[in-house]
């Protein structure tokens, strides 16, 4: 509950104590703490690390001591002579002998506070359950839902829809997005010289057909997403558990995914690994006990929720408190879990509860197993409609450079288009929780197929307006695949734990062919160089810049030259009987979808000279590799 | 407030600073680019005068036994039958150039350079239950003690990130002597070795092998420089026909990114990195082996501008100061390779008149003892691998327990006292701080302190603090400071 400010300034002529009344704190109380402390320490404000914002906060910051109030730190401050330490500070109005005596009062009797009243902000509060909002009327053949709700909006903000791009740098676009995968010249040509009317729908179709393609590249998404690796931290000493059989079996199933969800929530074989979470060494924080890390997880991932504030103390930043976050990290431990208040024993045990009772509640009698598996049916239920627009905000994110929600883990954050939020939501349940669906529909819109904008500065939250696509840097993954579909070489390197191959086989599938992506790898100096990242933490999305450091690394790195080396090798042995100009198309068509203009073929065969030599052809890779065009998806 | 960038070089450190506040580079962010926190919010955060421009970081990976270094007590000599519980330290003391700082046999050379030193004997490091390497290591160079739920910026980092590099075309932060590929625990030197949510900008330069570090900014492999340049020139030539008429910012900063890269490798600058550059004489004064040659690659590459380097004895589980067993014969052998460096990069960095502005720290993650696992009364598992109740062979003879009770920290220029020792331990064991103890947090506001930046100093990530040192509490010791 929040009151409005304006009530207590008004309320102000009714602080006086009544002898023998208890203080009230909504009457006589707060309207003291809004004239003295909040201009500092209330709302948004906590200057010197102290909140006035709820009662919990007062106490973490050892302010006053209930039932005590001369040995009151606030107290003894507002009573301070040394006008270093006074408060309010120098210069600002001092509180009233009533006014002191009042909150003394309240100390004394205990500092009673409005139940769920707090200080902080009033937020957009995101809705629970999910919305099917009215499609608005498709302007044109514009008919895909997603065309429809974003014309009117781009209508209501007096923006033209962004003409499309052409087809060969649409297809680049999506087969990266979807597969992770350059295209081959030949299929680019092939779908651009296509004349049918819904080739672009049919080429996503395509795609998503590719299962073990579209498996391997989103192997990336999730194993930042889920915290799963092949090698790291805790792996060695049975610390963690790796989930990558469970996962890459559930992407190539495409596993629907409230089915995926509820198998993570309460793991039935091989995905424990997640809930589980890392098991370190050696004491920890308590905010990083496996308990607290499983709400953390399951709140950052399934919920958009961000309850790493709320595990030491209630959040300054949102409405979780310390008591929401033990109760959700209780479901999961198989013991009395006692809360601790900054690293600090509270002497109370949490009771296992989830985040929403509105949707039910898990038994605190029941075991840990059952608990789990309620927590995975209250998750999934269908009144749940943060988990879907949760994970279809991710989606979009990843297609479009950009989140309806921004950033994706807080989706308590004001979407720029609750409808477009809300329709791709219930779209997802409507299509069985079918995430290659919401893909579909996504990538099927002209909005996906729109031009990427051009932008000057990175869009900073509050104001941001959407216009159309924003260029995406291609993950590290996608550029070392990048560079070996380019040069035709090699990458080996698979973890023999993780049987990806056995698993194609059992589901019957035809690996295309036998070589292994980046993804399904463990980690090297050239993917970490290029962004791949340590996955202890939950990652959601990569840094789009190349720093200085990591440009030093592709301009003079072994690993880079290396790469650039064998492939220059390789090409000279597939095509070394080519022209300087059939090797630069080769290079070209298959790094960037399209030929070089007049210019850029000048400056090419000055790379390469007179006859195809290994420098010329290695230059060449090189600078095609090191334009933005390439690494980054237009 | 004042401002804490340097106020001869507006532009260049202003550039920097508005990269800072914009740093979109970060992995693991959850709610977009961290936000740097400058204004005084009534939370006393003041930037000091900076005292120092650089910082030098010798990193005696793997702890650092102070009674057998720094801070030597009662000497008792191997002998067969010799009950280990009388053993504190197994070299004796000797003099040094100060009158009442005594160090440990085997230091001659830095005892001769202790009146520019302040000796901190009472650093302590809290007991993180097993006492393992990886964590108490990544809690001396990020200020956090993992795990984390925000990856905590390695120190290098930070003063990357707040202050740039001293000149604009050096790595800010350089990092010499540590594989970090093929060694054991790999991944937990990694986890520290990085730039954390401050982003991929303000990460380690790593040069694991000192001579190679010339390599490390030459041309690539079989690539004359002509020809480097000439793929560099094409390339931006390239770059220009159609990626020139785009001015997308991400594509912008990535041909600034190239451009940044290949004017270092263009630069005089990079001279720095070649130690074959320097002469024999003054190189053979450093040259006891791969950390000597670590020390003076970290003095020519901080007089060409780089603003943090670290050069560690590296860590390998169970190597160097790492010493489970023959504890003694192995740091016999770990003095003779850092003593002369040490002492050479004091006098060097002085006559070349720089010891004033630059920080040169001599740090370890912990001590150690011959007894006590952790500190008394901890539940440590003992990780000694020659276990004996008395003397048997020269195995069993060293300090083979982490200690983390009280720790010696040794630093000279930057601002701080010379000839001054600080805290003091027990001299009988337990050997804990028992004057003026040193916690991890305050000996980084110590430092951060040195180089103009208040430990309070914040960025805001996923909409909350992340301080310098652990939630804006490290307190300076102003004691140390001349």
């Amino acid at each position: 509950m929040r009151i409005l400010l304006s009530v207590f300034i008004s309320a102000l002529a009714l602080a006086i104590p009544v002898r023998g009344e208890p203080v009230d704190f909504h009457t006589q109380v707060a309207p003291i703490l809004v004239q003295h402390c909040y201009e500092c320490h209330g709302g948004d404000e906590s200057k010197g690390g102290f909140s006035i914002n709820t009662r919990g906060l007062m106490l973490d910051a050892d302010a006053a001591e209930p039932g005590n109030a001369d040995a009151s730190y606030m107290i003894e401050l507002i009573l301070e002579e040394d006008p270093a330490f006074i408060m309010p500070p120098q210069g600002k109005p001092r509180l009233t002998a009533e006014q002191v005596a009042t909150l003394k009062a309240w100390i004394n009797e205990g500092m009673q506070w409005e139940a769920g009243f707090t200080f902080a902000k009033a937020r957009y509060e995101p809705p629970l359950e999910p919305r099917r909002p009215d499609l608005p009327d498709a302007v044109g053949d514009r008919t895909n839902p997603v065309d429809r709700i974003i014309d009117a909006y781009l209508a209501e903000q007096d923006l033209a829809p962004t003409p499309p791009v052409d087809d060969a740098v649409f297809y680049r676009r999506v087969s990266l997005d979807l597969v992770g995968l350059l295209p081959g010249p030949a299929d680019v040509e092939r779908f651009v010289a296509d004349a049918g009317p819904d080739k672009h729908a049919k080429l996503v179709d395509q795609l998503l057909a590719e299962d073990v393609e579209y498996a391997r590249h989103w192997m990336t998404f999730w194993n930042d997403l889920l915290r799963n690796d092949y090698q790291g931290t805790g792996y060695i000493t049975g610390g963690r558990k790796s989930i990558s059989n469970w996962l890459y079996r559930s992407l190539l199933e495409n596993k629907p995914y409230d089915q995926f969800t509820r198998e993570l929530l309460a793991p039935t074989g091989g995905s424990e690994g997640f809930i589980n979470g890392i098991k370190w060494r050696g004491d920890v924080n308590s905010s990083q006990s496996v308990e607290i890390q499983f709400a953390q997880n399951v709140g950052q991932v399934f919920l958009g929720i961000n309850i790493k504030c709320a595990s030491c103390h209630d959040s300054f930043i949102d409405r979780w408190t310390l008591e929401e976050a033990y109760s959700l990290a209780a479901v999961f431990a198989d013991q009395p879990l006692e809360m601790n208040r900054c690293d600090k024993p509270t002497g109370e045990i949490a009771q296992p509860a989830w985040l929403f009772p509105e949707l039910g509640q898990v038994d605190p009698a029941a075991p840990r197993n059952q608990r789990l598996q309620q927590l995975a049916q209250l998750m999934t239920s269908p009144g749940n409609g943060r988990l879907n627009r949760t994970i279809v905000n991710r989606l979009w994110h990843r297609m479009m450079g950009r989140g309806i929600v921004e950033p994706v883990d807080a989706m308590q954050t004001e979407p720029w288009s609750e409808d477009l939020l809300d329709y791709l939501a219930v779209y997802l349940g409507d299509e069985g929780y079918d995430l290659k669906a919401v893909m579909r529909l996504i990538t099927t819109s002209r909005a996906y197929r729109a031009q990427s904008l051009v932008q000057d500065e990175q869009a900073e939250s509050a104001s941001f307006v959407f216009a159309g696509p924003i260029i995406k840097r291609m993950t590290a993954e996608q550029f070392v695949d990048a560079i070996r579909q380019v040069t035709q070489t090699q990458t080996t390197g698979v973890d023999k734990k993780f049987a990806a191959r056995r698993i194609e086989q059992e589901l019957g599938l035809q690996t295309p062919h036998n070589i292994s992506r980046a993804s399904m790898l463990a980690s090297d100096f050239l993917q970490r160089a290029m962004g791949r990242p340590n996955r202890e933490q939950v990652v959601t999305s990569r840094p789009q810049m190349l720093t200085t450091l990591e440009a030093l690394d592709l301009a003079n790195g072994e690993a880079m030259n290396e790469k650039i080396k064998a492939g220059a090798a390789k090409l000279l042995e597939l095509h070394g009987d080519k022209s300087a100009d059939d090797l630069i198309d080769l290079v070209f068509t298959r790094s960037l979808s399209r030929v070089p203009d007049p210019a850029e073929r000048a400056v090419c065969r000055s790379m390469l000279g007179q006859r195809l030599t290994a420098t010329g052809v290695e230059d060449l890779l090189w600078s095609v590799f090191m334009l933005p065009e390439f690494q980054y998806v237009r | 407030m004042q401002d804490w960038y340097d106020p001869t070089q507006p532009d260049l450190t202003r550039r920097r600073f508005l990269q800072a506040l914009g740093a979109s580079s970060a992995a693991a962010l959850m709610t977009g680019a961290p936000r740097l926190v400058q204004a005084d919010r009534g939370d006393g955060l003041v930037q000091p005068e900076p005292k120092a421009d650089a910082v030098i970081l010798l990193w005696m990976a793997g702890g650092m036994a102070s009674p057998e270094t720094f801070d030597p007590k009662t000497y008792k000599p191997f002998e067969i039958g010799l009950p280990v519980e009388e053993i504190i330290s197994t070299f004796p003391a000797i003099d040094t150039n100060v009158d009442h700082i005594k160090i440990s046999q085997g230091l001659e050379n830095i005892a001769q350079v202790m009146d520019r030193a302040t000796l901190i004997r009472s650093a302590v490091q809290p007991d993180l239950g097993h006492i393992l390497h990886s964590r108490h290591q990544y809690h001396w160079h990020t200020g956090y003690v993992p795990p984390l739920t925000v990856a905590a910026p390695h120190m290098g980092a930070w003063m990357a990130s707040l202050l740039g590099a001293q000149n604009d075309v050096m790595p800010a932060f350089v990092n010499i002597g540590q594989r970090l590929e093929g060694v054991g625990e790999s991944e937990e030197l990694k986890a520290f070795t990085q730039p954390g949510f401050l982003g991929s900008a303000y990460g380690p330069f790593n040069i694991p092998f000192p001579e190679q570090a010339a390599r490390s900014v030459a041309t690539p492999e079989g690539m004359t420089p002509e020809r480097f340049e000439r793929r560099y020139d094409r390339y931006r030539q390239l770059a220009e026909q159609r990626g020139g008429g785009i001015s997308d910012y991400h594509e912008a900063s990535m041909r600034q990114a190239i451009d940044h890269a290949h004017r270092l490798l263009g630069s005089e600058h990079k001279n720095a990195f070649d130690l074959t550059l320097e002469p024999k004489e003054n190189y053979e004064k450093y040259d006891t082996g791969r950390f000597g040659r670590g020390c003076l690659l970290a003095r020519r590459l901080v007089e060409a501008g780089s603003r943090f380097v670290e050069v560690t004895t590296e860590y390998v589980p169970f190597l160097h100061w790492d010493t489970h067993e023959k504890g003694h014969e192995t740091v016999v052998r770990l003095k003779q390779e850092i003593d002369r460096p040490i002492a050479t990069l004091v006098r060097d960095l002085e006559e070349r008149g720089m010891l004033d502005r630059t920080l040169v720290i001599v740090a370890s993650e912990f001590s150690r003892d011959m007894m006590i696992e952790g500190v008394p009364g901890s539940n440590a598992r003992d990780q000694s691998r020659a276990k004996t109740d008395v003397l048997k062979e020269m195995q069993h003879y060293g300090l083979h327990r982490h200690f983390t009770g009280g720790t010696s920290v040794l630093m000279f220029g930057g601002g701080m006292k010379k000839g001054f020792v600080y805290g003091k331990t027990a001299e009988e064991r337990p050997n804990i701080a028992v004057e003026n103890p040193m916690s991890v947090e305050d000996l980084h506001a110590t430092i951060y302190t040195a180089m103009g930046i208040s430990p309070k100093t914040h960025f805001e990530v996923e909409r909350r603090p992340f301080y310098v040192t652990k939630d804006g509490q490290g307190k300076s010791v102003s004691d140390v400071f001349a």
